[in-house]
């Protein structure tokens, strides 16, 4: 069987070839006979929302993760399933990461050649002088702005992004991958990123490039393979590559979800929470808006927009540098105190981390936040704390309805209506959530989305950041969209889809008016 | 001027200072014998910090380095009662205890991913207890105080040219030999990487299990080293040398400026912060401070440092966001220039 596919990966003229590749985790499909393939010097996108395999698929192509099924084809040759990193590595494949893995107090070519440093005759020490040419060499090859003795501290991100493409070229590399390179840089520092994709097509290396960015995808690759929900949508050529198109196929035919239109209606209740001019240097900035009563005020925006920064910095878990907030009428400055005993809440991204203690039960995860009232001499009274917990866990029907079950033990779902219960017994009038329902099963999903509308119309506004569209748009009153730590746009009184959140966050404006 | 240096140069300020003042209060402290005894303090504690400097750079810990001082020791002690093993392979022997104990730690830590400090604690204990096990007894069974007698054993911890202890010698001599083969050598750069990025070492091909289980190995080492110039030196050993000694191995390390967080630091600076720690101790001994005030200083000074590294690091990603605003605002700036020039 295995000749048969050698031959057939000879008439193909492709460098990477995957055939029906099919992973799954704990019986959840992630990707699904997914066909995917990469021409010699050719600059390949691969897009999808979150979730929809981009990362398994990379994974997988790297070694980083086996496959369950399928054949993967490199340079004519089927790739054993038992395919390590190292192994892709001596076969050419080599990564840029979105998560830089330099190390920093060490110099440019100390990285580029970390664990193959060229040695001194018979010492065994390094020949420094000869790494530093040979660093010099290689970045006069690529024209980079960088010298060999630079400390990878001292230089821009750009510049380390760069260090990383120098290490992968100085080992082979026939084909470089590079996931979301441009999350962080400026616009000079992304054209010149541009010019080196160029340059390294023209040496014949092929680039795989994964982006949000739809300008980026579109301005660069020569063909696009869409991924959604871990299956292959299509594979675009060069003439047909237009951002509407892409997005489109991302988002898909999901029409029960996304392409139901919703109706926005504003609320204007007293203003609750006013925003003038808040910027935190490096995250976001000159952001201004008002948030009215009752009013469910949905933030949208790529991971790293600043949505989560503004958040925390509202909530008073991080300071900000200038600009003005009034809550409630009056001038405020957050702090995580004055905001639990005014009737803020906050629902943190990362529910694991920061929204739940796992080895307490629930009656203590409902009890932290209502230490001012359970134990306002510093003794916890029992009797109080248990009397919270029932009627959290009665509000939100957390199951098992065992108060003193720990928190880690139960599902995702109901870990989250703890995080939830803990703010609802409370006497609340603004909450921030931050992605409530990530690796949430679709049940606890609708009665998290049913308790944040009960809250909306008790009154409580709502700052909702997600990035899941659908719940995006189902949910919010208005919705504004972040884009590089600034509002982009505003969605108010119009019908709203995923598909135009999604525009907006990748930067394209509508051209019709809506 | 880059931070490390500037950082370096005020420590060497602050000890002209310190020195200077000493002086002042008591001329004693400048004189030969004063000076030769300060150095010979500050090398005891910086042979067994060179090799901890090694273990902080990978990011770990190794608190066993005093157990291995009292084992050692006391393995020395044994041998120079009951018999007669040259001194050379005494040597060799001694560092063997130092080799072994690393080698479990680093054996521990990387096999079955248990925590430096847990690990490292745990060895201390029992070494501890081994060194009283071991030690000469007497009839009764309490713990007999042998002193040496062995020429060739005593020549360590004497004088040799100028009058300098041979202990400040070996320690001059140990730590650039450490400094240049963690700077010159691919072990070296594998240490560091370990410490400072341990996914990014592995998918270089830095095996960072082995180089744990070096820096470790080398750490014991050291202490051995330290235990037998220090047993030579005081011409005896008890089952209680070295402990406690880890609080100012720590503290020379940290102020020579290797960060707990592991991958900066080198051996110059540990060098720098054991003869800082020894002037200070000497002072508060000269100028006829109450000595019970050196493990406050001690702890003081640790806790400082700490404080003024965490703050410059701040400081400095502070201005490195504000440098990227910048940047962002420059080029939005050429942007609307060249809209207005359409």
């Amino acid at each position: 069987m295995s000749s048969s596919i050698d031959a057939n990966a000879k008439n193909s003229g492709n460098l990477l070839e995957c055939r029906s590749v099919t992973k799954s985790y704990s019986g959840h499909v992630v990707l699904d006979a997914v066909d995917f393939s990469v021409r010699p010097g050719e600059v390949h996108a691969l897009v999808g929302e979150n979730g929809a395999g981009k990362s398994t698929l990379i994974k997988i192509v790297t070694g980083a993760t086996l496959r369950d099924s399928g054949d993967i084809i490199y340079e004519g040759k089927v790739v054993p399933i038992q395919h390590a990193r190292r192994d892709a590595e001596e076969l050419g494949i080599a990564v840029i990461y979105q998560e830089l893995s330099l190390i920093p107090g060490m110099t440019v070519a100390q990285n580029i050649f970390l664990g193959k440093e060229p040695l001194l005759k018979g010492l065994g020490l390094i020949d420094g002088k000869r790494m530093n040419a040979m660093a010099a060499e290689l970045i006069a090859r690529y024209d980079f702005p960088l010298k060999p003795t630079d400390l990878i501290d001292t230089i821009s991100i750009a510049g380390r992004q760069l260090v990383e493409i120098l290490k992968a070229l100085s080992g082979k590399a026939s084909i470089m991958i590079m996931d979301e390179p441009t999350s962080s840089l400026t616009k000079t520092e992304v054209e010149l990123l541009f010019r080196i994709i160029a340059t390294l097509k023209a040496e014949g290396i092929s680039v795989l490039y994964i982006s949000h960015r739809m300008e980026e995808v579109y301005a660069l690759s020569d063909r696009v393979t869409v991924l959604r929900d871990g299956k292959l949508v299509k594979v675009l050529d060069k003439e047909d590559i237009s951002p509407a198109e892409i997005i489109r196929l991302m988002i898909g035919h999901k029409l029960d979800e996304t392409a139901v239109q919703h109706q926005l209606a504003c609320k204007d209740g007293p203003v609750v929470l006013e925003v003038r001019g808040l910027t935190s240097v490096g995250k976001f900035q000159d952001l201004s808006f008002d948030l009215h009563e009752g009013e469910i005020l949905g933030i949208g925006g790529l991971v790293g927009s600043g949505r989560t920064e503004l958040v925390r910095a509202l909530y008073g878990i991080d300071s900000f540098d200038t600009g003005t907030i009034r809550y409630l009428g009056k001038p405020w400055t957050p702090s995580v105190r004055a905001s639990i005993t005014h009737g803020i809440g906050f629902i943190p991204e990362e529910r694991r981390l920061q929204g739940i203690l796992a080895t307490q039960s629930i009656t203590r995860n409902i009890g932290i936040a209502s230490l001012d009232h359970i134990a306002p001499r510093g003794i916890v009274k029992i009797r109080e704390e248990d009397r919270r917990s029932v009627q959290g866990i009665e509000l939100l029907n957390v199951k098992p309805p065992r108060p003193e079950q720990f928190v880690g033990n139960l599902s995702g779902g109901n870990q989250q209506k703890v995080v939830l219960a803990k703010w609802l017994v409370r006497d609340l009038k603004l909450i921030f959530i931050d992605e409530p329902t990530v690796g949430i099963d679709i049940g606890a999903k609708e009665e998290i989305y049913d308790h944040i509308r009960k809250l909306a119309s008790s009154g409580v506004s709502v700052v909702l950041v997600s990035s899941d569209l659908p719940e995006l748009t189902r949910l919010s009153d208005r919705v504004l969209v972040l884009r590089q730590g600034k509002f982009f746009k505003e969605y108010k009184e119009c019908t709203l889809t995923g598909e135009k959140i999604l525009r907006a966050a990748s930067g394209i404006l509508e051209d019709d008016n809506v | 001027m880059p931070h490390h240096v500037v950082r370096r140069l005020v420590l060497i300020g602050l000890m002209v200072v310190v020195a200077a003042l000493i002086t002042v209060i008591n001329p004693v402290f400048l004189t030969s014998g004063n000076l030769l005894k300060l150095l010979q303090e500050a090398a005891q504690t910086g042979i067994i910090a060179v090799g901890f400097t090694f273990v902080m750079i990978t990011a770990g810990i190794d608190m066993s380095i005093g157990g291995v001082v009292a084992v050692t020791s006391m393995v020395c002690i044994n041998f120079l009662h009951y018999t007669k093993v040259p001194v050379p392979m005494l040597a060799a022997i001694s560092l063997l205890v130092g080799a072994t104990t690393g080698f479990i730690n680093g054996w521990f830590i990387t096999r079955h991913k248990l925590p430096e400090f847990i690990v490292t604690l745990a060895t201390r204990s029992i070494l501890m207890g081994l060194a009283l096990v071991i030690a000469v007894k007497d009839s009764a069974g309490f713990v007999q105080n042998v002193y040496i007698q062995n020429e060739g054993y005593l020549w360590f911890g004497s004088q040799g040219a100028f009058g300098i202890y041979r202990t400040t010698f070996a320690f001059i001599l140990l730590g650039v030999g450490a400094q240049v083969f963690l700077r010159h050598t691919r072990t070296g750069t594998n240490i560091y990487a370990t410490g400072a990025n341990p996914t990014a070492a592995k998918l270089s091909g830095i095996d960072t299990d082995r180089t744990t289980i070096g820096v470790y190995m080398f750490s014991g080492v050291c202490a051995s080293i330290a235990a037998v110039f220090i047993s030579s030196r005081m011409m005896t050993a008890m089952p209680e040398l070295g402990i406690g000694s880890e609080m100012d191995v720590i503290a020379s390390v940290v102020i020579g400026g290797t960060a707990f967080s592991g991958g900066t630091g080198d051996v110059w600076g540990t060098m720098l912060g054991a003869l800082f720690l020894a002037l200070i101790k000497n002072g508060i001994l000269k100028t006829g401070i109450s000595p019970w005030i050196q493990p406050i200083a001690i702890g003081g000074i640790i806790v400082i440092t700490v404080i003024v590294d965490v703050w410059q690091k701040r400081a400095s990603e502070r201005r490195a966001a504000k440098a990227k605003l910048r940047r962002l605002e420059a080029e939005a700036a050429a942007a609307a220039a060249a809209v207005q020039a359409v």
